[in-house]
């Protein structure tokens, strides 16, 4: 079997709080002794409430959060050993989208300024032909390289996000909440734009999100975190069918079908 | 026939900048009886949050509302300024889909709800309003009330905050609620929760609500009837059977089609179902032009042709499941061809 994409051996995260006179730093533990691997290809996705730690997780993976304690292996290498300019390769593999696309795209810069700052930071040369190619394979034209943020709707934005995060072909694309901040039918767009790429392209994607049914859709095994720790994981199907972990059995039943009630 | 809670009629809201004067709503009609929810759905621009405020008649600067919006009895629209005081909080109150603007970090959660009996009844000691408050926040679940009033909104976590704020709008028994994305910011579990408790302190008071959301998910355990907008104006209007059995609008069976289910079946060759996305993105009033405001993104509209881009669809009655129940839709087409199709 080939080498996952991502692997995370007891890995955990604690955060420093601030103490008070005479009072210890306790800190507070977001991530707590957590193992995940994700394979070639496959889509992950990480499920919880708020503050379970699952945003902590996820950055971990490309070394944005340095882990307090285990390790992480992104495509085989150990993210703690590497140099500056390793981390710097290593992002190029594994690419981040973001919740608000609108706060994650800097509104002084056009589409295209973007995008290029991408190839330059890693000293690539790129040419327009390449970013319009780039543009049209998340399904925009090439009028969106004169744009600024604000000309364009959030739906539009996110495609832009998803751009910048293919641009140099990543293996691994890290997605915190992409499409929490959508419109309903813009939203469904964008889900079905990261299946796609998954689809075609073979990207392996860790995504986080506290919608169950959008991690349903999406991924090939999910893992449900609650206080810092994975509480349940497995093949997207079976975790929805029959849920074990009492956490996993109250988000399933607390979330809303839109179904007539029976 | 009883007096409905809350009627409105054709109800169009402007905002004016510069000298000029758009509008953001158009022609809304409702009515809404105690014990019933109508929940109003919608995305972004669709007006559905100024609605909600015109009916409380909290406007932004520079918008106003035309038509005729009734209340608990109150003509709201041409009510002064002393009668809508009286009016909000008692008979009409609201709660946002962020409970720490809607509290004051400088007082304790007490404060605000003995604030909200003072001033609906002078007469009320501070002792009792307080105590009133206490009544109040056991009444919402929130644990050790006599506590509780005097933390600050800080202390709280989002749902108990979310319980505080409906304790803040309900403790004067209005007659109608208005929820606006009241569960939005919360996690599913505890959204839930404040969903079943709402809909308890419905059943209590009697209480009307018009629930604003986006998430048909919510609607669905939420609401009696459903009015769906889109770019300020009605697209379909019905009872929630109505809604989800037979949609007459292509907007309402597209948003729908759009939200992702738990329950997603695999398909034949095991790949993911994937989701069918309305192209394209919302509009607003302003930006819709002279034809149907959904026709650039309805897949339907090139079999109805011209006439979708030309004329704007006024709401026509269609069919209905319930006993005397109204179902309106603003679509040129007569039926949804193959409804089942468009809607799974």
């Amino acid at each position: 079997m080939s080498e996952p994409i991502l692997e995370m051996t007891n890995v955990s995260k604690r955060y420093r709080t601030a103490g008070g006179f005479g009072r210890r730093r306790k800190g507070f533990l977001a991530v707590d002794g957590v193992s995940l691997r994700i394979g070639r290809g496959e889509a992950l996705g990480l499920v919880g409430e708020s503050g379970s730690g699952k945003s902590t997780l996820a950055r971990m993976a490309n070394g944005l959060v340095v882990p307090t304690s285990g390790t992480v292996r992104t495509d085989g290498q150990d993210v703690a050993c590497l140099s500056r300019r390793g981390l710097r390769r290593l992002r190029r593999n594994v690419a981040m989208v973001f919740q608000d696309p609108l706060a994650s795209l800097n509104p002084r810069q056009t589409v295209r300024q973007t995008l290029a700052n991408v190839f330059h930071a890693h000293g690539e040369a790129t040419s327009t032909a390449e970013l319009v190619a780039l543009l049209e394979s998340v399904g925009l034209d090439a009028d969106y390289l004169g744009r600024y943020p604000h000309e364009a709707s959030g739906g539009q934005l996110q495609r832009v996000a998803v751009a910048r995060a293919l641009a140099l072909k990543p293996d691994l694309i890290i997605a915190d909440e992409p499409t929490s901040a959508l419109d309903v039918s813009v939203r469904a767009q964008i889900l079905n734009l990261l299946a796609d790429l998954q689809r075609d392209q073979g990207i392996s994607f860790l995504h986080v999100s506290h919608d169950l049914a959008v991690i349903r859709l999406y991924s090939d095994r999910v893992a449900v975190m609650q206080r810092g720790r994975i509480v349940e994981t497995g093949p997207s199907d079976e975790i929805f069918r029959s849920p074990q972990h009492s956490c996993t059995r109250a988000l399933v039943e607390a979330t809303p079908e839109a179904e007539l009630p029976a | 026939m009883r007096d409905p809670v809350l009627q409105v009629e054709d109800l169009s809201v402007s905002f004016t900048s510069g000298g000029v004067t758009t509008d953001v709503v158009r022609d809304l009609s409702m009515r809404l009886d105690g014990g019933r929810t109508l929940a109003v759905v919608g995305e972004s621009g669709s007006g559905k949050t100024i609605t909600g405020r015109a009916i409380m008649r909290l406007l932004p600067r520079g918008a106003s509302a035309r038509g005729r919006i009734v209340a608990a009895g109150r003509e709201m629209l041409s009510a002064d300024e002393r009668e809508l005081r009286r009016a909000r909080g008692s008979d009409v109150a609201m709660v946002f889909q962020d409970s720490m603007s809607a509290l004051s970090p400088y007082l304790d959660i007490g404060a605000h709800i003995a604030q909200a009996v003072r001033l609906h009844d002078p007469s009320v000691t501070r002792r009792a309003a307080r105590a009133r408050a206490v009544e109040m926040l056991d009444r919402v679940g929130i644990p050790e009330p006599a506590d509780a009033v005097r933390r600050f909104p800080h202390e709280f976590s989002g749902g108990m905050r979310q319980r505080a704020v409906i304790a803040m709008a309900l403790v004067n028994r209005p007659a109608l609620l208005i929820a606006d994305e009241p569960t939005t910011a919360l996690d599913v579990t505890v959204q839930a929760q404040i969903l079943a408790l709402l809909r308890e302190l419905q059943q209590e008071y009697g209480m009307a609500m018009l629930l604003i959301s986006h998430d048909f998910g919510v609607v669905a355990s939420a609401a009696d009837d459903v009015l769906v907008l889109y770019a300020g104006r009605q697209a379909e209007y019905g009872s929630l059977r109505d809604i989800f059995e037979q949609p007459a609008h292509p907007y309402t069976t597209g948003l729908r089609a759009a939200t992702p289910r738990l329950d997603a079946r695999l398909d034949s060759g095991g790949k993911r179902t994937r989701l069918r996305a309305i192209p394209g993105a919302p509009t607003s009033l302003r930006d819709a032009g002279p034809g149907c405001a959904f026709a650039p993104r309805c897949g339907l509209a090139d079999q109805v042709g011209e006439r979708c881009v030309v004329e704007v669809p006024l709401p026509t009655v269609r069919p209905t499941n319930e006993d005397g129940g109204l179902h309106l839709a603003a679509c040129h087409l007569d039926r949804l061809p193959a409804l089942q199709e468009v809607a799974r």
